[in-house]
């Protein structure tokens, strides 16, 4: 039922040694969790004040986006926003679909699954942030 | 909670509601439906089903030991939280209402094995994964009396002393109804009473099995835990304790 393999013969300190030597991926999962989350409210409320309050929505133009990607400050803070909430979206959806998926090899699939396609989305959107050119128009 | 005016009238009719399941007869669970007459508000959902058991169906099945909130045997779903029996009371239950509706099941991911009662051996299993004994190699004081320990010391885990293995925590989890290798937060709690104690020595060993994959990391801090604990105790903040323990090596 657990994943306790050890016997109480077993001497404490070899136990010890063997749990430890575990990748402690669950632990820093969700360190990471709390730590984008905590940035991606500054980020995330940030965002939704300059698209949607202070600005009206009908006004967002790709002249709106290129005058705001003149500066690279504007780009940097897309950029964090696109990797917090890319990974901590995918992350959170790899722990919610491991409650309920109990076979080994499906989680393995899964995570590399989601790790892939996290990667691709990343990159795919982070090139377009950075080459995009605001000097047309 | 609110305070339940005090009234000693048996004035009040029950329409009790109670899962039944009895593998040597019935292909699949069924409710079975009592009417009982002359309640007092005062009575207990445990009283309700001792009623039905010793005048109406003898073979309805239950676990009680003390009927006085100690023991833990007789947690069950009460209208759809988890509770003990023998503590919720027909007042808290009809909130001014009369007669009152009152629905019982066995708790919620834990095999059934007959009405009420549910198999607790993979409960008692993640409670033995954590080594719930004192660990301490060193030998007693000169003295030969106690090992001491001061009030802060000992105010650090006061509220996990308090847990009576009633199950009401681990059988209200959905992290635990989705994935039973998860030791729940029964196991943890009772992790958290040795690892925060000064004078164990077994701390390392514990939050190494706590930081395992189906350890605290399983929780998704919804609190049902705290809210069903019929002992009060802040679950789901022992379980952060423990979690900020393994992230920072602070114990």
């Amino acid at each position: 039922m657990t994943t306790i393999t050890g016997t109480p013969s077993e001497g404490v300190t070899t136990r010890i040694a063997r749990l430890q030597a575990r990748t402690p991926l669950e632990r820093y999962g969700y360190l990471f969790m709390r730590l984008s989350g905590v940035a991606l409210i500054v980020l995330a409320i940030g965002h939704m004040m300059i698209q949607h309050v202070l600005n009206d929505v009908h006004s967002l133009t790709l002249e709106f986006v290129r005058q705001q990607w003149t500066s690279w400050g504007w780009r940097t803070y897309d950029l964090f926003l696109l990797i917090f909430a890319i990974s901590h979206g995918f992350n959170g959806l790899r722990v919610v679909l491991e409650d309920y998926i109990h076979n080994p090899r499906t989680v393995r699939f899964v995570r590399w699954f989601l790790l892939i396609f996290t990667i691709i989305t990343i990159v795919w959107s982070a090139v377009a942030i950075a080459t995009f050119d605001a000097s047309i128009g | 909670m609110s305070k339940i005016p005090v009234s000693s009238a048996r004035d009040y009719t029950v329409e009790l509601r109670v899962r039944r399941f009895n593998p040597e007869k019935d292909s699949a669970p069924w409710w079975g439906e009592y009417t009982l007459e002359g309640v007092s508000p005062n009575d207990t959902v445990l009283d309700l089903l001792h009623r039905v058991k010793w005048t109406m169906d003898g073979t309805l099945s239950l676990r009680r030991s003390c009927a006085h909130g100690v023991c833990g045997s007789d947690n069950m779903k009460i209208n759809g939280a988890n509770a003990l029996a023998c503590k919720m009371l027909v007042a808290r239950l009809a909130n001014g209402k009369n007669p009152v509706s009152i629905q019982v099941e066995p708790m919620a991911g834990l095999p059934v094995l007959k009405d009420l009662i549910v198999d607790m051996e993979p409960f008692f299993e993640h409670y033995r994964s954590v080594l719930p004994y004192f660990i301490n190699d060193e030998p007693p004081p000169a003295d030969g009396r106690e090992r001491l320990q001061s009030p802060e010391d000992r105010e650090k885990f006061d509220d996990t002393t308090k847990c009576i293995l009633c199950a009401a925590c681990t059988t209200s989890c959905p992290s635990f109804w989705a994935d039973d290798r998860y030791v729940g937060p029964a196991a943890i709690v009772q992790a958290h009473r040795f690892i925060y104690d000064s004078r164990d020595q077994g701390y390392e060993e514990r939050l190494s099995i706590m930081a395992e994959q189906f350890g605290v990391w399983k929780c998704r801090t919804i609190f049902n835990c705290t809210n069903a604990c019929p002992r009060d105790i802040e679950v789901t903040k022992a379980i952060a304790e423990v979690k900020m323990s393994i992230t920072t090596g602070k114990v």
